[in-house]
């Protein structure tokens, strides 16, 4: 198991090396710059010239991927240009909002899309079935910023329920904290609760008409018993799979969800540095969300073989 | 049954999940008050601004959230006239060189130390020596103490503008301790300390920038006018909240989350004025315009120029841009009519032609061939780009090839600096002052499109050193014929910008940029 982790480990070093390669040559070849968007519209070349001076932008690239590369071995993920704060601690400001609403996202998603797949499963067939299965094609339709502008009229500006827009951080009161994230969750959880309800019934479906579960209904198990822990259990790991991948994309692709409800999160960080072409924040970030992608799937790995112990690595 | 049971409790588990977080009413009720609240005043901003140093920057959303902060010697009332603002008096010597200010007495700083003569100097110092104002018109020029409470201006020779460039809204010469303006560094001021109604507490990055109000704030002893009086801080508290998008902007200020919200899209105006809640105000904001590559292609030719400018019919580009008449004003003269020290009718037969015909036999003038013409833009500002694409129809109708190159304002921005990458690009103006501030006319600034014309050098060099003001509205007046004659750009008229305040927010007020501190 050790070796194996170790393994994947060093694996990430190519990965990380090519991110880092592509998204600094990404950065900086696409046109616009930092100067030009601080000193403002107005700003003559030579005081644009001299901010890039100042900043050094006007060093050969390959001196600057060299100088960048150095400062992330020595923990220096850079300083933003724009908000003149660390890369790290930005990130880390941004992150905050985005997991607090990939979290409850992602809980909208499971508590809704596992209980609709398995009545799904259980009554294939059945306009229960049909009804569940035609909402989440719906739920994989709609794209998140549709539902989220949805959302506002219905829930924020005819109803007044809840917010429309912000973020209050838990500090603020765990109400106050979860009442400015529900609207958002939904938006952003809605096709992540598709596609697990339509994995978990794809799944549930497949495990239903194994003969074990034929045995377990002779032998006169409880029904409830038999689908919750005969049948559940046994499908899910290609549903944890889809909530681990999903997971990763609540993370990093809210961006949009974020600028809707005006959450200060990593999409939107990411957005507003690209606005600004804020080069150090998006090359750090960028790097960030990659390393995090590739942890959530070692872990999601690691979680196989806890769900199901014969996916254990190393015993056979 | 028990299967049924089963579903039963799923489904009213699901509902009191969600009722449960939906049940309080007090979501979104800040503008719901029963009785007026004064402690926050939550505002809706649609940017971040790159730094609260307005010398370091001439980015909008600097200069309006600065202008709570910081004041100047001199401002502009409503009608952009200057008036004293830190100075008590101003007085001008006879020869022009010479502008003396006495300073207001009493007047603190956030950190409660007294505004001395020390101060003024190394902040005046500080803007003469940074901003691209300073180093153009102020390079020879001194500031120096007379005595405690007094400070002047010394010009090599007369600067008629310079008491208009010291009250410009856009990169105000702020004053601020002389401590502060030693301890800068290349990014500007490390910390923002003024003399305005509110003090700077906190800028949380794309969240909010916090200010509160100054209490030991010295008002003016005259009505409030534009940016000049009294100003009274009633919200103990600002929030400029960063919300980049319109709809969130909308959507916040009809169910109260926000107070203020600047930059509505004019398609949402209607529906607000149906709001009892909301009420909405339309001010002018400056104006879009072509700009011409004046370096290198057809448009370095002025006939070529002035074909454009003969055949485009700004009405039908003003009303693709800003969708009504509310939203624009034709317009040919450069500075607006409420600058009344300025506005003239020179140049005004020029504008709006709509004349195909003198437009085509200019164009063979210039000797054009049908070669590409390539219109850079953005959708970034959906004026920019609705205006670019009324300007290519009515180019192509003259028989032009044209081709929209869209990309992202950054990128215009870059690109517009290459000579050989457009030949027309579409941007907006803020109002100004004074005409010596366009950056499209001095050729010295070397600025995107690269005006090169002697004749309008020397108007300028004219204005600034005029006399009276009859006499740089005199040279100015010439300056439209020859702006036309030249045609460095192509205005399409004046244009709005709308801000929504919640319907119980009295005094709002505007002069390029939203006016707070009398809000009530």
């Amino acid at each position: 198991m050790l070796n194996f982790i170790l393994k994947r480990i060093l694996s990430l070093i190519p990965v990380l090396f090519v991110v880092s390669v592509v998204v600094f040559l990404l950065v900086h070849i696409t046109p616009g710059d930092p100067a030009s968007v601080m000193l403002g519209p107005e700003a003559s070349p030579q005081e644009v010239a001299k901010l890039q001076e100042e900043l050094g932008l006007n060093r050969p690239i390959l001196e600057q991927y060299v100088t960048w590369v150095g400062d992330i071995f020595k923990g220096d993920l850079g300083t933003s240009l724009f908000m003149k704060q660390p890369v790290l601690t930005a990130f880390l400001e941004h992150l905050g909002p985005t997991f607090s609403l990939a979290i409850m996202a992602q809980l909208f998603a499971i508590v809704l899309a596992i209980p609709l797949g398995v009545l799904s499963a259980k009554f294939r067939g059945s306009l229960l079935d049909q009804t569940f299965m035609g909402v989440s094609l719906v739920g994989i339709s709609v794209p998140s910023f549709l539902l989220g502008l949805f959302l506002i009229l219905l829930f924020g500006v005819e109803l007044r329920w809840l917010p429309v827009a912000g973020y209050k951080p838990v500090a603020a009161g765990l109400d106050v904290h979860i009442r400015y994230l529900i609207l958002p969750a939904i938006a952003l959880g809605s096709m992540q609760a598709a596609l697990i309800a339509r994995m978990t019934r794809s799944s549930m479906l497949d495990v239903l008409s194994a003969n074990f579960i034929k045995t377990a209904r002779a032998k006169g198990v409880k029904e409830f018993i038999i689908t919750i822990k005969h049948s559940l259990r046994n499908a899910f790991i290609p549903i944890l799979t889809i909530i681990g991948q999903t997971f990763g994309t609540l993370v990093a692709g809210a961006a949009v969800v974020e600028t809707v409800f005006n959450i200060p999160g990593i999409g939107q960080l990411i957005i507003n540095s690209v606005e600004r072409r804020d080069f150090e924040v998006i090359q750090g970030v960028v790097l960030l969300i990659a390393v995090s992608y590739v942890t959530i799937n070692l872990v999601i790995d690691l979680l196989y073989g806890i769900v199901d112990p014969r996916l254990r690595v190393g015993k056979r | 049954m028990k299967k049924a049971n089963w579903l039963f409790l799923m489904i009213v588990g699901v509902l009191f999940v969600l009722a449960a977080c939906s049940s309080d009413d007090s979501a979104g009720g800040k503008g719901a008050k029963s009785n007026k609240d004064y402690s926050e005043l939550q505002i809706a901003y649609n940017a971040q601004p790159p730094t609260l140093d307005p010398l370091m920057t001439t980015a909008v959303a600097t200069r309006d959230v600065a202008r709570n902060i910081y004041e100047s010697l001199v401002t502009l009332d409503k009608d952009s006239k200057v008036v004293p603002m830190l100075a008590e008096s101003v007085e001008e010597s006879e020869d022009g060189k010479v502008i003396t200010f006495k300073l207001r007495q009493g007047v603190k700083f956030h950190n409660d130390d007294d505004v001395t003569a020390e101060d003024v100097v190394a902040s005046m110092h500080r803007w003469m020596t940074t901003t691209g104002l300073g180093k153009t018109y102020f390079a020879d020029a001194t500031f120096e103490k007379v005595d405690d409470t007094t400070v002047r201006l010394v010009t090599p020779k007369r600067l008629f503008i310079a008491l208009h460039l010291l009250a410009d809204p856009s990169q105000i010469a702020i004053i601020t301790t002389e401590e502060a303006n030693a301890s800068t560094t290349a990014e500007g001021l490390t910390e923002f300390i003024g003399t305005g109604p509110y003090k700077f507490v906190e800028w949380k990055n794309d969240q909010y920038i916090h200010l509160e109000k100054f209490n030991d704030y010295v008002a003016v002893d005259s009505p409030a006018s534009g940016l000049s009086g009294k100003k009274e801080a009633h919200y103990e508290n600002i929030y400029f909240n960063i919300v980049s998008d319109a709809s969130t902007r909308f959507a916040g200020i009809q169910t109260g989350e926000y107070q203020v919200a600047n930059a509505i899209p004019f398609d949402n105006v209607a529906q607000l004025k149906t709001s009892d809640t909301v009420k909405t105000s339309i001010n002018h904001n400056g104006f879009n315009a072509v700009v011409f590559n004046k370096r290198a292609g057809l448009f370095a030719k002025k006939e070529a120029r002035q074909a454009v400018n003969a055949a485009l019919d700004q009405e039908a580009i003003l009303r693709a841009a800003f969708s009504s008449p509310e939203f624009y004003e034709l317009e040919h003269n450069l500075m607006i009519k409420d600058q009344t020290d300025w506005y003239t009718d020179a140049g005004s037969d020029q504008y709006n032609q709509k004349d195909t015909e003198k437009a085509k036999a200019l164009l063979k003038q210039a000797g054009y061939n049908g070669e590409e013409i390539v219109i850079l833009s953005t959708r970034d500002y959906e004026d920019h780009y609705n205006a670019a694409v009324v300007v290519q129809q009515q180019l192509e109708s003259l028989g032009m090839k044209v081709k929209l190159d869209i990309y992202d304002w950054p990128t215009v921005q870059q690109r517009r600096t290459d000579e050989k990458a457009y030949d027309i690009f579409i941007t907006g103006f803020p109002t100004e002052p004074v005409p010596n501030k366009y950056v499209f006319l001095d050729s010295k600034g070397e600025w995107a499109g690269w005006t090169n014309s002697p004749k309008i050098d020397d108007l300028l060099g004219k204005i600034a050193g005029a006399a009276t003001q009859e006499e740089a509205t005199g040279y100015y007046s010439d300056l439209m014929v020859e702006v036309y004659d030249y045609v460095p750009i192509i205005k399409f008229g004046n244009k709005t910008t709308v801000t929504a305040y919640d319907a119980s927010v009295e005094g709002d007020d505007f002069l390029q940029g939203i006016i707070l501190w009398n809000l009530k």
